[in-house]
């Protein structure tokens, strides 16, 4: 599609040049043209056409190339202590240190005497003590004299600069007709900067921010007459918050479009009952809250919590780490991090699990083969060589990695690739399409790819999430040690052993009660209201334990909030087929629809939303789920959000405090940290 | 043809040179307006390569790559010509407030749309990607006006193709 579109571009015809810029731009040319044939005719090498970098460069050349700077370098031996004894010496007698004022001036007036008297500049410049102890071997000739004087001088603490001069007029002199030349450009370098300063216009180039994320809409207010069904899949990514948490860290408030509400409220973990058995993978809990941000809309919170396997029954798990260690991941939050958290990983496995570590940067290469967890050390030893190096070349990493998986795959297993990355993934000849269809193709066949990103600056979300998506995998966002805890750990048997696949939502709103609504979140995540029974379409996973939260403001019917007329022609034709009568008093009605790991038809889970889901007050509804509205609220709010726009940061704050519970490990509390990073980044 | 007028310019032959520089000044506009989109801009840049060309034909070699060189000294002149408009818009803030000085561009369909995506790529990807689809150079063609390889260019024009589907993909959303 792209390269049909990017054919277009030969067809653009170009204007036609203006024959007036045409006759300028050729007269130019015959005057530059002939300048330039002037200019070949003149007589070259004039020292009028000379720089002054080249005489600098014809002087220090056959200095370079004599013979005798051996002597030299010996005379410098000799000299150097010499120097430091002066040094001492006149300090120590109370001369003034800085004589450069008054050698210049030496210099320059004996320099133009001509070459005779050049044998008496090293002598006069310095005071009689020098004198003595420059009386060198003849042999060491003038290059010695000037070495020994610049010593001298940069132990006196005299600008290098002046020194270069003098060498410069001793060497000139013995060709007369360079002599005055000579001179000339001894001067001109004393008088120019120190080569070090750089020149001040050229300012370094601004560090380019080149995190990629794709910009979803917020999901708009929709109308129940117009559209009752809402439809999305679900997602337990929480890659979000972590990208957040570190912007707000950093001192700046994240981009707008790295937020991602509900990724940020499925963040934490939510006490919500879980299933009894495994024959029903999870269950739905439903509150409706009177919202926090406007006294006329409720809150429709659904916390859905899927079947915890117990350790012993988790099935074998076969993976393999897909690193990147290319030269951008050499940083104390990228590679050492990652290798730390794999550590973690690798002691959280069973002994019979395997592990296969393969990397790439440049060319792809295997550092691991599949190895049981029993053999821990050599794994450990495998993960401390990891060095970073070299560029990207993802797809032949992948090629890889799906080779191992399948070499060592686990029939009704766990067979996953752990793909970790800081950034751009591809660099190889296949395009983004195709790494998508080879990760779909693959997760068929039973392997599946999670995401870890590292790092910050180069982090491509949009592909990472795609990858993971497609991979029946979790993206997740580690930027500290304590993440890799979370997401590797402790979460571990939710991000590797899959529950259900493909779970989608549907919620359909009765108009009899509701009168708008507006999903929080999700905007990624959208399905089309068709696709809900359509079992080839792909949908989010859920793991073992995993806790998907998603969150509906409504608006009752009747209530001075409502947004949107209503419609002068009545109700569409559609919402009236609904028997009105039998779901009298329901507010929604929602189905799940899932399909076990390893099945293809899907099942369905439904459960009606009535008032006795209802809560009269915020304070009512349970602490996880007030807790859940506050981080929605906090999401929303960063997104910039029009509807919470009003709801300050010190709201969400007290909310948040107020539903902190007992947090474990310290989530929550830095939740509440976050919030008021941003509320003075904010300036409220 | 070229070959012969070359070589009497690089003799010094100003009727040479002139003829020479008039056949060509047609593709080298051309070139440079694919590359900034912009009437005047392409005129300047125009007039920019015909004066180094004016300096440096005599010292160029190898006369069949004329065109490749020609690509090679517009592409050049192009980027320091944006570079030094993006140098001045960066001193005085006062001339991007200005209507009538912004550069504003010729027409805006949407090939437009896709160049002005095109030419806010890094600058080795831009031009692949000018050379292989404005301009219909093989990849190979591409590499030697760029003085690298075949396959630098491929993947030059990879990473543009991507970067363009995420530029484009972010206006269009």
């Amino acid at each position: 599609m792209m390269n049909d579109e990017l054919k277009n571009l030969g067809h653009m015809t170009p204007p036609a040049p203006s024959s007036e810029a045409r006759a300028r731009a050729l007269a130019l040319a015959m005057q530059a043209f002939e300048a330039a044939e002037n200019s070949l005719a003149a007589p070259q090498g004039t020292a009028a056409h000379r720089r002054q970098s080249s005489i600098f460069n014809r002087l220090w050349s056959p200095i370079m190339n004599r013979k005798f700077l051996a002597g030299s370098a010996l005379a410098t031996l000799l000299v150097v202590p010499a120097a430091a004894f002066l040094t001492l010496e006149l300090t120590r007698n109370g001369l003034p240190v800085d004589t450069g004022e008054q050698q210049i001036e030496v210099v320059g007036k004996d320099a133009s005497k001509g070459s005779e008297t050049k044998g008496a500049i090293a002598a006069k410049p310095a005071s009689d003590v020098a004198a003595d102890k420059q009386l060198t071997p003849e042999a060491s000739s003038t290059v010695a004299e000037a070495e020994a004087e610049i010593a001298v001088k940069r132990e006196t603490g005299i600008v290098a600069d002046d020194a270069y001069g003098i060498v410069r007029e001793r060497h000139a002199a013995p060709s007369p007709a360079g002599g005055i030349e000579m001179l000339a450009g001894g001067s001109a370098m004393r008088t120019m900067p120190a080569p070090s300063i750089v020149p001040s216009d050229i300012m370094p180039p601004q560090e380019e921010n080149r995190d990629r994320f794709s910009s979803g809409e917020t999901n708009p207010v929709k109308s129940v007459t117009t559209d009752p069904v809402s439809t999305f899949s679900a997602d337990v990514d929480t890659a979000s918050y972590s990208f957040v948490r570190k912007a707000l860290m950093a001192g700046e408030m994240p981009d707008p479009d790295s937020v991602r509400v509900e990724e940020m409220i499925n963040y934490f973990p939510y006490d919500w009952p879980g299933p009894e058995s495994e024959a029903e993978p999870f269950k739905a809990t439903v509150t409706v809250l009177p919202t926090p941000w406007n006294a006329n809309t409720r809150l429709m919170h659904v916390g859905i919590k899927g079947y915890d396997v117990v350790a012993a029954a988790a099935p074998r798990a076969n993976l393999v780490f897909l690193i990147d260690v290319s030269g951008s991941m050499d940083e104390p939050d990228k590679l050492p991090l990652l290798k730390s958290a794999f550590r973690l990983l690798v002691d959280k496995l069973k002994p019979e699990d395997t592990v296969s570590i393969v990397t790439y940067a440049g060319n792809a290469g295997t550092v691991l083969e599949p190895t049981a967890i029993k053999d821990k050390a050599k794994i450990l030893a495998a993960i401390d060589t990891l060095q970073p190096g070299g560029s990207t070349a993802g797809a032949q990493g992948l090629e890889a990695a799906y080779d191992l998986a399948e070499r060592a795959f686990v029939k009704g297993g766990v067979n996953r690739i752990m793909l970790a990355t800081d950034g751009d993934f591809n660099v190889g000849p296949s395009s983004d399409e195709d790494l998508k269809a080879t990760i779909e193709q693959k997760r068929k066949s039973g392997i599946f790819l999670s995401v870890l990103g590292f790092g910050r600056g180069n982090y491509n979300d949009a592909l990472m999430q795609t990858l993971a998506q497609n991979g029946n995998g979790t993206a997740s966002y580690i930027d500290t040690l304590a993440e890799a805890q979370k997401s590797l750990v402790e979460e571990a048997g939710s991000s590797l052993f899959p529950i259900a696949k493909d779970v989608k939502f549907q919620v359909e709103f009765n108009p009899r009660e509701i009168a708008e609504y507006r999903l929080i979140g999700y905007e990624t995540r959208a399905l089309k209201r068709e696709d809900f029974n359509n079992d080839r379409v792909d949908a989010g996973d859920i793991g073992s334990g995993h806790r998907v939260t998603a969150i509906y403001e409504i608006t009752p019917k009747g209530s001075p909030a409502v947004l949107n007329d209503d419609l002068r022609y009545g109700a569409a034709p559609a919402t009236q087929q609904a028997d009105p009568a039998e779901k009298s008093g329901e507010l929604a009605f929602l189905k799940i629809r899932y399909k076990k790991p390893d099945g293809n038809t899907s099942s369905l889970i439904t459960t009606p939303v009535t008032e006795e889901n209802a809560v009269p007050s915020l304070q009512q509804a349970g602490q996880d789920v007030r807790f859940s509205v506050a981080v929605a609220a906090f999401g929303q709010k960063l997104r910039g959000t029009d509807a919470v726009s009003a709801y300050p940061y010190g709201s969400i704050l007290d909310l948040a405090a107020s539903a902190k519970g007992e947090d474990t490990y310290g989530y929550r509390a830095e939740f509440l940290n976050l919030v008021r990073l941003a509320k003075s980044l904010g300036g409220e | 043809m070229d070959e012969e007028l070359i070589e009497r310019a690089q003799r010094g032959d100003r009727n040479a040179f002139a003829l020479l520089v008039e056949r060509h000044y047609d593709f080298v506009h051309a070139v440079a307006w694919r590359w900034s989109g912009n009437v005047s801009d392409a005129e300047d840049i125009a007039q920019t390569v015909c004066l180094k060309l004016a300096n440096a034909i005599r010292a160029f070699r190898g006369a069949s790559r004329f065109r490749t060189w020609l690509y090679a000294l517009t592409l050049n002149a192009a980027r320091d010509h944006q570079r030094s408009r993006s140098r001045e818009q960066r001193n005085a803030a006062r001339f991007l407030a200005d209507p009538t000085s912004a550069c504003a561009t010729d027409n805006h369909d949407q090939v437009e749309a896709l160049w002005e995506a095109v030419r806010q790529l890094p600058d080795k990807q831009g031009d692949a990607v000018l050379l292989v689809y404005g301009e219909g150079l093989s990849h190979a063609a591409a590499a030697d006006v760029m003085g690298c390889s075949e396959a630098t260019v491929s993947w030059h024009v990879h990473e543009a193709r991507k970067r363009l589907k995420i530029l484009l993909g972010r206006e269009m959303v």
